[in-house]
């Protein structure tokens, strides 16, 4: 099958400044790409060529096997895009907005798309209201209907729920997943937010200067660390405890009667058996297994060391 | 008690802010200079030809109302492309599938028809105030507001060039841009009260041949079809390269991103 967008050594150099260096990826139809970095790592440079506000110094961007370059118009009538960082005018009413773009993307029957866009990010009633007036969440939810207007086979979302409170930011990763299901939508996909990013991705690419350093599914990406997390609550024998993983060379941590000790997953069960032996009794136990959050903090704080 | 510190910190504040801002200190400069030229060289006409103060009113109310189709123009288009980066809303529309072709045609049309509203309040403000009805200029005042509209549209394209290339920096030149041919325009007098290297820059600027029109059909009651020719032919050149450049800039722009304008 081939990919429903495809970037072959897309580069970017301001001056002497590499911003993107030479990264190849794909996203294939229905899956969602997870795009990963600190600041600065190029993510929305490279996100701001894909759509064609920024030209390339070097490289090739397709979409549905068709050069971008070449096919512009025809491709932007199935593409749609929303940021944190952009907005919409002001003082226009959010039913002015959306009429305008339903036109740009010539979409038949604007009134019932846009309405039943606005129901489903429940947000109909701020229909007549100017956008200024609108809160946070409700102008991130007024650019994400903007960006499902055109029925978007690929959408390019940079940092899409970054301003919602949790309760929203839910709502709106559950709609994204949908409409994902419903439609089979590829989607490019840029948060700070390790668990959306697990929870929306199929696939996730991590960028640091400009370059992809890793690529791969959110489990596979945190099964690389080996470490789990062991927390024990010991109150009684906590001085036996203590000479305990100090004699195991244990990297533990104490906090009152809570032992946080770092583990490899596969010596967990030696561990626990060792602990019963030396009849250390804790009260609770609790393990952490690695997630992409502790893979993205080793990896980029390895390169950055 | 006044904390001078404070005060001294805050006029800092400003005088960084007039360092950082084109806009701030063409302000201090542009516009006094401009207007000494403008009302300088219109008190010389006034001397030159004060036999006829009727008609030198009418001189006046005339070139300012005409004055107006080819600032409101340029001023529509420039100033609907700031609203675009003042709305953050840039990037959203060129990733849509609009054309640059597009937007100039938009930018022309709407134009257009704020500038003919603008131009008919201006003919009845004129009417009511001071009796003064720019329709004895007759069918030739057609020709006239076209090519004052296409002055303005090289205006506006121009000035729009720069804009999408520098951004927010320069917005300045959205207001300020058409009047740095204002002087050399003859809007309220005569070319030839121009120093004499002035009027070879006149020679070059279609607005100047169109207000010369306008007073020659005033105190003639006809109008030379060489300046009419003149107007249009240099209209269209400067058109092309206004657009042209326009473009340039635009795809100079795209090169480091629409989206720092935001």
């Amino acid at each position: 099958m081939s990919p429903i967008l495809d970037v072959k050594n897309l580069t970017k150099q301001f001056g002497s400044f590499t911003a993107v260096n030479d990264i190849s990826f794909f996203i294939q139809e229905g899956e969602v790409l997870g795009l990963l970095g600190p600041n600065g790592a190029g993510k929305t440079t490279t996100i701001q060529m894909l759509l064609g506000v920024m030209e390339q110094t070097k490289g090739e961007v397709s979409y549905f096997n068709k050069s971008f370059k070449n096919h512009r118009e025809e491709i932007l009538k199935q593409v749609n895009y929303s940021s944190t960082y952009i907005s919409l005018p002001w003082l226009f009413t959010v039913s002015e907005i959306l009429e305008c773009f339903a036109r740009l993307y010539e979409i038949p029957d604007k009134q019932k798309r846009i309405d039943k866009l606005l129901k489903e990010f429940e947000i109909e009633d701020v229909k007549k209201k100017q956008f200024f007036m609108l809160s946070a969440g409700e102008k991130t939810r007024v650019l994400l209907v903007k960006a499902f207007l055109n029925y978007p086979r690929v959408l390019l979302l940079d940092e899409p729920t970054a301003s919602l409170d949790p309760e929203i930011a839910i709502k709106v990763r559950e709609f994204l997943k949908k409409e994902k299901q419903a439609y089979n939508v590829s989607m490019l996909f840029t948060s700070h937010n390790m668990s959306e990013v697990e929870e929306m991705c199929d696939r996730i690419i991590i960028l640091d200067h400009g370059k992809i350093i890793d690529e791969d599914t959110p489990e596979k990406l945190a099964n690389k660390i080996t470490e789990c997390k062991i927390s024990l609550t010991i109150s009684k024998d906590t001085k036996k405890a203590i000479s305990f993983l100090e004699k195991q060379n244990l990297l533990f941590t104490q906090d009152r009667f809570i032992f946080t000790v770092p583990i490899r997953e596969k010596r967990i069960a030696e561990f626990l058996t060792i602990l019963s032996k030396e009849n250390i009794t804790y009260e609770e136990i609790s393990i952490d297994k690695p997630n992409l959050e502790d893979y993205f903090l080793t990896v980029i704080g390895e390169k950055h060391d | 008690m006044i904390n001078f510190n404070r005060v001294f910190a805050m006029i800092l504040r400003y005088t960084y802010g007039m360092f950082h801002s084109f806009d701030k200190l063409s302000d201090m400069f542009y516009w006094p200079a401009m207007d000494i030229i403008m009302w300088g060289l219109t008190g010389l006409y006034f001397i030159r030809n004060n036999n006829n103060p009727s008609q030198l009113l009418f001189v006046v109310i005339t070139g300012l109302i005409f004055w107006i189709v080819v600032w409101r123009t340029q001023y529509e288009i420039t100033t609907n492309m700031l609203a675009e980066i003042w709305d953050k809303n840039i990037v959203n529309i060129f990733v849509s599938p609009l054309k640059i072709s597009e937007w100039i045609v938009a930018f022309m049309i709407f134009g257009f028809i704020k500038t003919l509203l603008s131009l008919a309040f201006s003919a009845i403000v004129a009417f009511i105030l001071y009796q003064l009805n720019i329709f004895i200029y007759g069918f030739y005042l057609l020709p006239l507001i076209a090519s004052l509209i296409l002055t303005g549209w090289v205006a506006g394209f121009f000035v729009t060039g720069f804009l999408i290339r520098y951004g927010q920096n320069i917005q300045t030149l959205a207001w300020a841009g058409v009047y740095l041919i204002a002087p050399f325009s003859a809007i309220y007098y005569s070319v030839t009260i121009l120093p004499v290297w002035a009027q070879k820059v006149a020679l070059f600027i279609p607005t100047s041949y169109i207000f010369e029109g306008f007073r020659e059909i005033l105190f003639t009651g006809n109008l030379s079809y060489d300046k009419l020719l003149i107007s249009f032919g240099l209209n269209f050149i400067y058109l092309i390269i206004a657009i042209w450049f326009f473009v340039f800039m635009f795809h100079k722009s795209r090169k480091i991103g629409l989206g720092r304008l935001i």
